[in-house]
C-alpha cells in the first residue's frame, strides 16, 4: 500500500477526468446522463515554500496549537467550468455551476 | 439477420452512389452554363469593383425598392439594369449556412430576388448553396437510423437519445453551447428571443454529427421520445399561449431575411418529390434534415408534436384555424411539415413498429417488411393521415429495393 502511495506521489498535481452518471454524484439529481467530471489530484511536495517549513516548525514547537493549520500545499482547482446542463428522468432540465475543475495548482 | 443488414447496407450504398452522382445534375438547370458558385458577399465585391455593374446594381435596387414588379418592368432603365445584372455574378450568387457575414450575404441576395420573385409565391428558391452530402455523412446517418448497426438485441435496450446527450457532454464545444442554450431557455421567465438565439448558435456552431444525433435519435420507449421532444426546450422555444395561423406565421417569418431564407431552404430540400424514389429532392436526406434543423431558433421553429412512438409528427407552432378562404393554401403549407413523405422518411424510422415485431430483425428490415408482408398489418395502426403518407412513402422505397434486387 505504501508503494502505491509512493507511486502516486510521483505524479504531480494536475487535472484528471472521469465519465460519471449525474446520479452517481449524489447531488440529488436523478438523471442518466453522463458528464465529464474533471478533478485535481497529485503530489504537491515540490511546491512547498519557506512558509510551509516555518509553519511546520512552529507547530512542532507548539507555538501554533489551537487552530487547524495546513503546513503543506494542497492540489486544488484554481478555476472551474462555468456550467453543465442535463435533463433528468422527470424531463426537467438542470444547470449546475462549477461542477468540474478547469485548472489545478498547488496552493 | 445477415440478409437484413445486407438490405440496409445495400440501400445506403445506393444512396451514396446517387449523392455522389448528383451534384452536377443538381445545379444544372439553375446555372446558365457552368459557373462555380460565388457567395453574394464576394459577388458584391466583384460588382463594386466594376463601374458598370455597380451603377446598374444601384439602379436595380432603387427600382426594386418600391417592390412593385410591374412598375419596375415597365421602366426601361430598370429593364436595362436587370439585363446587365443577369450576366453578373450577383445574379446567381448563393450563401452558405453559418458562413461569416451570413446576414449580409442574405441581404444582398434578397435585395435582388425579393422584387423579382414577387414575394408572394408559395415556394421560394433557396438562397443557400445546395448541400452535397459526403460519403461519411451518409454512413453516419445510416448508423443513426439503424441503431449503430451493432447487435440488435443490445441496441434495442439502449436509448439513442441518451447516448447522443452523452456524446455531446463529452465534447467540450457541444457541451458548452448545449449548456448555454439550456440555461437560457430554462429560466423561470422564458425570454424567447434569447432562447432562440442560443439555439441558433448551438445548431450553427456545433458539428452536425452531434446536433443531428440529438435531434433525430431513434427511440423504442416513451422516455426516450420525450427526451427527443425536449431537446429544444419546447416550453420556451416552441409553445406559446395561443397558436397563430400558419400563413400569418409565414408572413412574420418572411419579414426576416434569415427566417425567410431558412424556410425557403426547407422547401427546396424537403419538398416531397414524385420524381425520386425516396420522395426527397435528389434523394438527399441529409439536406432535408439540415434545412429542418436550420429553422430551429426562428419564428418557424418546428418540433415533434408529442412523444408518441406510433408515428412521428413534426410541425411549427401554428394551425389552420381562421384561414378564411386561404384554408387550402394553409393546409398545403402545414402538410409540408406534418405529412411530408420526404421529411418523414428522413426522420428516425423504427418507432412503434419495432415494439410490435420480432426483435431479431434489424430495424431497417422491420420497417420495410411490415409494410409489404400481408398479415403483419396488425403493426400498422390505422390512425392519422401522416401514418398513411409515411407508409406509402415507405412502399415507394420498398418497390425501389425490390426493383434493384430483381436486376
Amino acid at each position: 500500500r505504501r508503494r502505491a502511495r509512493a507511486r502516486s506521489g510521483t505524479r504531480p498535481c494536475g487535472l484528471r477526468e472521469l465519465e460519471v452518471r449525474v446520479s452517481e454524484l449524489g447531488l440529488g439529481y436523478t438523471s442518466d446522463e453522463t458528464v465529464l467530471f474533471r478533478y485535481c489530484a497529485g503530489a504537491c511536495e515540490a511546491a512547498a515554500r519557506v512558509y510551509d517549513l516555518g509553519l511546520r516548525r512552529l507547530r512542532q514547537r507548539r507555538r501554533v496549537r489551537k487552530e487547524r493549520v495546513r503546513a503543506q500545499p494542497c492540489c486544488r482547482p484554481t478555476a472551474y467550468e462555468d456550467e453543465v446542463s442535463f435533463l433528468d428522468v422527470h424531463s426537467r432540465y438542470h444547470t449546475v455551476h462549477e461542477l468540474s475543475a478547469r485548472e489545478c495548482a498547488c496552493v | 439477420m445477415i440478409l437484413a443488414n445486407a438490405f440496409c447496407l445495400f440501400f445506403f450504398l445506393e444512396e451514396t452512389l446517387r449523392s455522389l452522382a448528383s451534384p452536377s445534375s443538381l445545379q444544372g438547370p439553375e446555372l446558365h452554363g457552368w459557373r462555380p458558385p460565388v457567395d453574394c458577399v464576394r459577388a458584391n465585391e466583384l460588382c463594386a469593383a466594376e463601374s458598370n455593374c455597380s451603377s446598374r446594381y444601384r439602379t436595380l435596387r432603387q427600382c426594386l425598392a418600391g417592390r412593385d414588379r410591374n412598375t419596375m418592368l415597365a421602366n426601361k432603365e430598370c429593364q436595362a439594369a436587370l439585363e446587365v445584372l443577369q450576366e453578373s455574378p450577383l445574379y446567381d450568387c448563393r450563401c452558405k449556412r453559418g458562413m461569416k457575414k451570413e446576414l449580409q450575404c442574405l441581404q444582398i441576395y434578397w435585395s435582388i430576388h425579393l422584387g423579382l420573385t414577387e414575394g408572394e409565391e408559395f415556394y421560394e428558391a433557396s438562397p443557400y448553396e445546395p448541400v452535397t452530402s459526403r460519403l461519411s455523412d451518409i454512413f453516419r446517418l445510416a448508423s443513426i437510423f439503424s441503431g449503430t448497426g451493432a447487435d440488435p438485441a443490445v441496441s434495442a435496450k439502449s436509448n439513442h437519445c441518451l447516448d447522443a446527450a452523452k456524446a455531446c457532454n463529452l465534447n467540450e464545444n457541444c457541451k458548452k453551447l448545449r449548456s448555454s442554450y439550456i440555461s437560457i431557455c430554462n429560466r423561470e421567465i422564458c425570454n424567447r428571443r434569447k432562447c432562440h438565439k442560443a439555439l441558433r448558435q448551438f445548431f450553427d456552431r456545433v458539428p452536425s454529427e452531434y446536433t443531428y444525433r440529438m435531434l433525430f435519435c431513434s427511440c423504442q420507449d416513451p422516455g426516450c421520445a420525450e427526451r427527443r421532444r425536449q431537446t429544444i426546450l419546447p416550453s420556451c422555444s416552441y409553445e406559446d399561449k395561443d397558436k397563430p395561423n400558419c400563413l400569418d406565421l409565414r408572413s412574420v417569418c418572411r419579414t426576416d431575411h434569415l427566417c425567410r431564407s431558412r424556410l425557403a431552404d426547407f422547401h427546396a430540400n424537403c419538398r416531397a418529390s414524385y420524381q425520386t424514389l425516396t420522395s426527397c429532392p435528389a434523394d438527399n436526406y441529409q439536406a432535408c434534415l439540415g434545412s429542418y434543423a436550420g429553422m430551429i431558433g426562428f419564428d418557424m421553429t418546428p418540433n415533434y408534436v408529442d412523444s408518441s412512438l406510433t408515428g412521428i409528427v413534426v410541425s411549427p407552432w401554428c394551425s389552420c384555424r381562421g384561414s378564411g378562404n386561404m384554408e387550402e393554401e394553409c393546409e398545403k403549407f402545414l402538410r409540408d411539415f406534418t405529412e411530408n413523405p420526404c421529411l418523414l422518411l428522413s426522420l428516425p424510422q423504427e418507432q412503434g413498429l419495432k415494439a410490435n415485431s420480432s426483435k431479431e430483425l434489424s430495424m431497417c428490415f422491420t420497417e420495410l417488411t411490415t409494410n409489404i408482408i400481408p398479415g403483419s398489418n396488425k403493426v400498422i395502426r390505422p390512425n392519422s393521415g401522416s401514418r398513411r403518407a409515411r407508409s406509402s412513402a415507405t412502399l415507394t422505397a420498398v418497390s425501389f429495393l425490390i426493383l434493384k434486387l430483381a436486376l
